[in-house]
């Protein structure tokens, strides 16, 4: 998935981008609900991880125009204000969760999932393709009881896929997918990790469709 | 020193006992007043009879045939009271004497003018060159009398003044304290976290200044109780940032770090951060309880806080937690919405840290807003379970906690006006533990 992190405390940016990286997002981290509003005016994001108080502003308002310009990326607002009622306020601005500082890296990549399980229209973070069983939870997948390993990028692409089941995504969506700005991505990257992915999965796990991208492949659903 | 006593009953027993003393010496120097005057007019009675008496006595004696022989006269009817005459000659003999006349009483024959025996007034006065002597004399007894009844005419008025006195006393002493009883009455009525000024009807000038002190001494303390509170929240809310910042970092740390002592090292850097972040939410809560912002202006629904409360506690549970919420409706109380969520969390983690592990949480919210929290567990003792409320104090050898949690509750509750029950056993339970909280319904 591609994030987009607006928290102004470095070291804790720092480690939250560490963190969702290494779960396979791409994440664009700002400072400023300035740079927030041009990130997501250049990229669609998948989730947004929002503080609520920043340097030029409150993080709720920005919810609240956020949706109010019927923006319904999800969003999870990270914050330390703990009262019940700025957690009610929070939610009823349109945060999808809502998780109070400190908290757990843990924790936090357990909720950016089920956000984006959510989001998938498939809560069931257990999904079975063809003789793949897939758990989202733990992130593991087996084939008739055995395990298989991927790497966190090889992950990022399958959910991507999984994420819009039949859908067409061209070369350059899956690398904003992928890839956070200023990434250096090599040329054939999605190529490179494609491939991958069908000599652990299999080769029908992904089809190409030439000139225009790739998408889910037709195994035979049980 | 010796506790002053009710001012109303001082100023009505002062006012009546003064009131009743000045009435008795007013009456007893009226009465003193009417004696002497009733001596004077009695005087002039006897003075006057004797005028009248002596003529016809030296008349009745030059007329004689046979003189200087005692005759005896019916007392004359228009003299008042009894009185006695005699009549002498220089030597002292007898020549004329009203009929009942006791010669003790009159003294030496030669005496003039007015004299007092020990039981009688005499008046003596002279005729024909002082060769006739006539004496007056009237019992003391009856002048005594005639005071005694002007002295309890004057005093009868007085037994019928005196309780009208003291009731007129008591009515207008309690009608000029009244403000004062109201004043009395709002500072005992008010709760024990309510600082706002004591607002009463006008007091008297002389005790307005020392309801101004108290009023002033209120704000001073509300202002300071507001600072260290505000205080106490802004520095557990500072803090959160960086401790999440140091929190995420070690974590970082510890899942870069390879399996040896700096992971140890980090895995304990990364407990003590978050046992601080216990502490800071604690404080957070305890100068939210403390702070008297507790009482809601809108009812909240008690209902959907439970429910966002025992929702957030469920991820992080290791024990089902079993929420009964009433089927019908909002339950509806004034208690400010974070002050109940505070004392739902801190007796729903009390019960997850304490009761017997595998055995779910039992949370119930009835319809009359009394939310119960139920676990499953050992039975505490009595005493054990008197001292769970105090701060700081922990149930003996059982899993760290109790300290601030059930004291935060007791002081919500308290400030809430609502009432904290603890038992052990559980209600129809042979073991566990029931905190339950009866809130205020709203609109009651």
């Amino acid at each position: 998935m591609r994030v987009l992190l607006i928290e102004d405390n470095a070291d804790l940016g720092q480690a939250v981008r560490e963190q969702i990286g290494d779960d396979g997002h791409a994440v664009d981290w700002v400072q400023t609900l300035a740079h927030a509003q041009l990130a997501i005016g250049s990229t669609a994001y998948d989730l947004l991880l929002l503080d609520l108080m920043l340097p030029d502003g409150r993080g709720i308002d920005f919810l609240r125009r956020l949706r109010s310009a019927a923006d319904r990326t999800p969003v999870i607002i990270l914050t330390a204000m703990d009262q019940l009622s700025d957690r009610i306020a929070g939610l009823n601005a349109g945060a999808d969760d809502y998780l109070v500082k400190p908290f757990d890296l843990s924790e936090l990549s357990a909720r950016v999932a089920a956000v984006a399980r959510r989001y998938s229209g498939n809560p069931n973070p257990r999904l079975q393709l063809g003789e793949l069983s897939i758990d989202l939870t733990d992130r593991s997948i087996q084939r008739e009881g055995e395990a298989i390993a991927l790497t966190a990028r090889e992950w990022a692409l399958l959910e991507a896929f999984l994420q819009r089941p039949g859908a067409l995504l061209s070369k350059s969506q899956l690398e904003e997918r992928l890839y956070e700005f200023g990434a250096e991505i090599e040329s054939n990257a999605v190529e490179v990790h494609v491939s991958h992915l069908r000599k652990k999965l299999g080769f029908n796990v992904v089809d190409t469709v030439r000139g225009m991208g790739y998408r889910l492949g037709r195994l035979e659903q049980p | 020193m010796k506790a002053a006593g009710s001012l109303q009953k001082q100023l009505v027993y002062g006012l009546t006992l003064g009131i009743v003393v000045l009435w008795v010496v007013a009456t007893a120097l009226s009465g003193l007043i009417v004696q002497n005057r009733l001596d004077d007019a009695f005087d002039d009675a006897m003075q006057g009879a004797a005028q009248r008496i002596l003529p016809l006595a030296v008349m009745d004696i030059l007329n004689r045939e046979e003189p200087l022989t005692q005759q005896r006269v019916a007392p004359l009817n228009a003299l008042p009271g009894q009185v006695a005459y005699l009549v002498r000659d220089r030597e002292g003999t007898i020549l004329l004497q009203s009929r009942d006349a006791d010669l003790t009483v009159f003294g030496p024959p030669t005496m003039q003018g007015f004299s007092t025996t020990p039981t009688h007034r005499v008046y003596g006065a002279s005729a024909l060159r002082d060769t006739l002597f006539l004496q007056v004399a009237e019992p003391l007894s009856y002048r005594r009398k005639a005071a005694r009844d002007a002295t309890f005419a004057l005093l009868l008025p007085l037994l019928l003044l005196v309780p009208a006195s003291l009731l007129g006393v008591w009515l207008f002493v309690r009608f000029s304290l009244r403000s004062v009883r109201s004043y009395r009455r709002a500072v005992e009525a008010r709760g024990v976290g309510d600082l706002s000024p004591i607002q009463t009807a006008p007091l008297p000038l002389e005790i307005r200044p020392s309801a101004d002190a108290v009023n002033n001494l209120i704000d001073r303390l509300r202002r300071a109780l507001e600072t260290e509170r505000r205080f106490t929240a802004n520095s557990a809310h500072e803090l959160r940032t960086p401790l999440a910042a140091a929190l995420a970092q070690v974590q970082r740390l510890r899942h870069e770090a390879a399996d040896g002592p700096v992971k140890e090292r980090a895995a304990q850097i990364e407990a003590s951060l978050r046992e601080l972040a216990r502490l800071a939410e604690k404080l957070m809560q305890l100068a939210k309880a403390e702070g008297g912002s507790v009482l809601a202006e809108v009812p909240q629904d008690l209902a959907m806080l439970l429910n966002h409360v025992v929702g957030d506690l469920q991820r992080v549970a290791t024990v089902p937690i079993q929420l009964t919420l009433p089927p019908d409706g909002p339950v509806l109380s004034p208690i400010d919405a974070d002050a109940f969520a505070i004392l739902a969390r801190n007796l729903i983690e009390n019960a997850l840290k304490h009761g017997a592990p595998g055995r779910p949480i039992n949370v119930e919210l009835t319809t009359d807003a009394r939310l119960s929290v139920v676990n499953a567990g050992d039975v505490l003792d009595p005493a054990e379970l008197a001292q769970l409320t105090e701060r700081f104090v922990r149930g003996s050898g059982r899993a760290p906690g109790y300290g601030l949690g059930l004291a935060i509750v007791s002081t919500v509750a308290t400030a809430a006006r609502a009432e904290l029950k603890l038992a052990s056993p559980a209600t129809d339970r042979a073991d566990g533990f029931q905190a339950s909280v009866q809130f205020p319904v709203a609109g009651m």
